[in-house]
């Protein structure tokens, strides 16, 4: 085991350290943090935005350079969540909680930096524990079959929905199934024969994943700015900032470190389970954290205590990075940002899932060393150019709003070059805002979209070789483990539910 | 009506309407006598999206969020911009072909611009001319991507 992680992390290294690909950690972490830092924005948007860029780099470079807009969008979501209270997106919320109370009380260098800090660290101790865990994972996966793939497909699936908001699991499902809708479109791979196409050619080769993630988050995203009139990015005074206020004492330090450690142990193992992703090991960090912490220190959280920044900062980090393990090895995306990265695997010629390990060795170390490359990016490089990047804050939303529009229409257009794309884009732009306005997920339609053709394809030849029959689903030991850890996962918001009524039924009995 | 139930109820005709096309997908003799299909995975899909849809409107909302009506959610909301702008996207998807990458996406941006409140031209200009030069530099001189000029120009005989 160890030999094969040594000669992996030297494939790694290898292929990291070509200048070319230092160049995009670079500009992943740079872009990233700009576009995470802008108000609406986040790490979906941010890779979705991204992906036309890499189309004409090598598959290992194009995946190091969107592994690096990931956690960049991330680290600058914490810098709009700290300064304006305005979180890029849902990982980042938990930030404001503390990290804006302690910059209105005048350390806004401060809360960055701890904020900084606590992101590097638990990337990096993520990082470690998903070079560990990923290929252990990989060599139990490469003996799946089709059937098992399918199994594990509609695990990651519910698993999304599963992790939703209270009341969320039917509609997050609802949404899963819209997006398989959707990926139906076009000509059946196995048969060639067409579906929905309404006889257009146009729509022979089924909808651009590209197009459906601009269309459902970049445009979308841009255009409740406008509807919401969140004139939030006016109100910064970028003055506010210098180098000389992003100092950290040592009793600081001290303070935050067990903290630090729990979060990304915590974060990790969260980000790792397929559909948690950021947010939860975020919010599940900072309820740890203030579970643990004394009743004096509990009374500060919310207020601007340290540890209830350091807390959510190091567990959205840590999960972000584990939610790359079941990404890399069973080509199952953790969280929706993920999902979009699938896409782009797909869209560079590789298929994701075990045989990655085997056959792509260099884009599976790649990404992982790459990681590790673009912490230290984001701590030693990222850190003091705070203060220049929170003056893009300032850039008033008439200009901001018209640029990030042309980007998501250029994103798709200069890679397909049909006008008739920029059109489908709008029309799904319109439907995904509605959806959005009647409360409907969106990650879960994208997620059911990138993995529909799949797990089709997986259940045909599933079928194909066990006679036509579905017996395969309780028959094969893999599959019908991966089904009951399904059925589990899909229990759990009911076993949650009848839980708080049983408690509520208890409370008056009790008082 | 809580908007989750709106939702549902479109997304129960949008899967009632998928599953009527999907009887119209064709299929050869001897797919027919296959289990599985190209019309399969549509059939179990519309059952999916009705039986789900159907759910979320018989059964009680649990989501507070969800609670609110549609009115209530969308009251106050700046409508005409968001819609001037869909407009302003439909028309440059349309446009594109006809004035070319450079003329189209500036005058997409200064429109842009305009309906969003900037009335400064000297402002609007310097930001939309130079990123969309920039674009096009980077794409054409740089990347070597090939983006053909408009046909207008074609017409004209410019080209």
């Amino acid at each position: 085991m160890w030999e094969g992680m040594i000669g992996g992390m030297m494939t790694g290294i290898t292929t990291t350290m070509i200048p070319i690909n230092i160049a995009m950690v670079l500009m992943g972490c740079f872009a990233g943090s700009f576009i995470g830092m802008l108000p609406g924005l986040g790490p979906i948007t941010a890779v979705a935005l991204m992906i036309p860029v890499t189309y004409g780099l090598d598959p290992t470079t194009g995946m190091v350079l969107l592994s690096g807009v990931y956690y960049g969008a991330i680290f600058g979501g914490s810098t709009s969540s700290i300064l304006i209270n305005a979180p890029g997106e849902a990982a980042t919320v938990a930030t404001a909680l503390d990290g804006y109370p302690l910059a209105r009380q005048g350390y806004p260098g401060k809360a960055l930096a701890i904020a900084a800090y606590s992101s590097f660290s638990g990337g990096t101790i993520a990082v470690i524990l998903l070079m560990f865990f990923a290929p252990m994972l990989a060599k139990v996966a490469t003996s799946f079959q089709s059937v098992d793939y399918f199994a594990l497909m509609i695990l990651g699936l519910t698993a999304v929905s599963a992790f939703a908001g209270r009341g969320g699991v039917l509609k997050a499902l609802l949404m899963v199934i819209l997006g398989l809708m959707l990926s139906t479109v076009g000509t059946d791979q196995t048969s060639g024969i067409q579906r929905f196409t309404f006889g257009s050619l146009e729509l022979l080769d089924g909808i651009e994943f590209l197009l459906l993630a601009m269309a459902t988050f970049a445009l979308t995203e841009a255009l409740s700015i406008v509807l919401k009139r969140d004139a939030s990015s006016d109100s910064l005074k970028p003055k506010m900032i210098g180098f000389k206020s992003l100092k950290v004492t040592k009793k600081e330090f001290k303070f935050i470190t067990p903290t630090i450690l729990r979060s990304s142990i915590l974060g990790f193992f969260v980000g790792v389970l397929p559909g948690a992703g950021a947010t939860l090991g975020s919010f599940m960090c900072y309820g740890m954290e203030r579970n643990l912490a004394s009743k004096e220190e509990q009374e500060k959280f919310g207020k601007g205590s340290l540890r209830g920044l350091a807390a959510p900062e190091t567990g959205n980090n840590a999960a972000s990075s584990g939610s790359f393990v079941p990404l890399l090895t069973l080509g199952i995306p953790g969280s929706g940002t993920t999902a979009v990265m699938l896409g782009a695997l797909i869209a560079y010629g590789i298929e994701p899932g075990p045989r990655m390990f085997v056959e792509r060795p260099d884009v599976f170390w790649g990404v992982i060393m790459s990681m590790y490359l673009g912490n230290v990016f984001l701590l030693f490089l990222n850190l003091p150019m705070i203060p220049y990047f929170a003056r893009l804050l300032a850039i008033p939303r008439k200009i901001m709003v018209p640029v990030i529009l042309f980007f998501s229409l250029m994103g798709v257009y200069l890679v397909t070059f049909n006008d008739f794309d920029i059109q489908m884009m709008v029309l799904f732009c319109v439907a995904a805002m509605a959806l959005r306005l009647m409360n409907f997920p969106m990650a879960p339609l994208l997620l059911g979209f990138i993995l529909g053709g799949l797990m089709e394809d997986n259940l045909r030849r599933g079928l194909m070789i066990y006679d036509e029959s579905i017996s395969f689903m309780w028959e094969r030991p893999t599959t019908l483990g991966i089904n009951l850890i399904t059925i589990f996962i899909l229990s759990l918001p009911l076993t949650r539910s009848l839980l708080s009524r049983f408690r509520k039924k208890e409370t008056p009995l009790s008082t | 009506m809580a908007r989750e139930k709106v939702g549902a109820l479109v997304i129960l005709l949008f899967s009632v309407a998928y599953g009527l096309m999907a009887t119209k997908i064709p299929l050869s003799f001897l797919s027919r006598q296959e289990v599985f299909t190209a019309r399969t995975m549509p059939y179990g899909l519309a059952v999916a999206g009705i039986v789900l849809s159907l759910a979320i409107i018989v059964l009680p909302t649990v989501d507070p969020s969800g609670k609110k009506s549609l009115s209530d959610e969308t009251r106050g909301m700046d409508w005409s911009t968001a819609i001037l702008l869909v407009v302003l996207m439909l028309l440059f998807g349309l446009v594109m072909k006809w004035l070319g990458f450079i003329l189209s996406s500036i005058l997409f941006l200064l429109g842009g611009f305009w309906i969003l409140g900037e009335r400064r031209i000297k402002r609007m200009i310097f930001s939309a001319v130079p990123l969309v030069l920039i674009l096009w530099c980077i794409m054409s001189l740089l990347l070597g991507v090939y983006i053909a000029p408009g046909e207008i120009f074609y017409q004209l005989g410019v080209f």
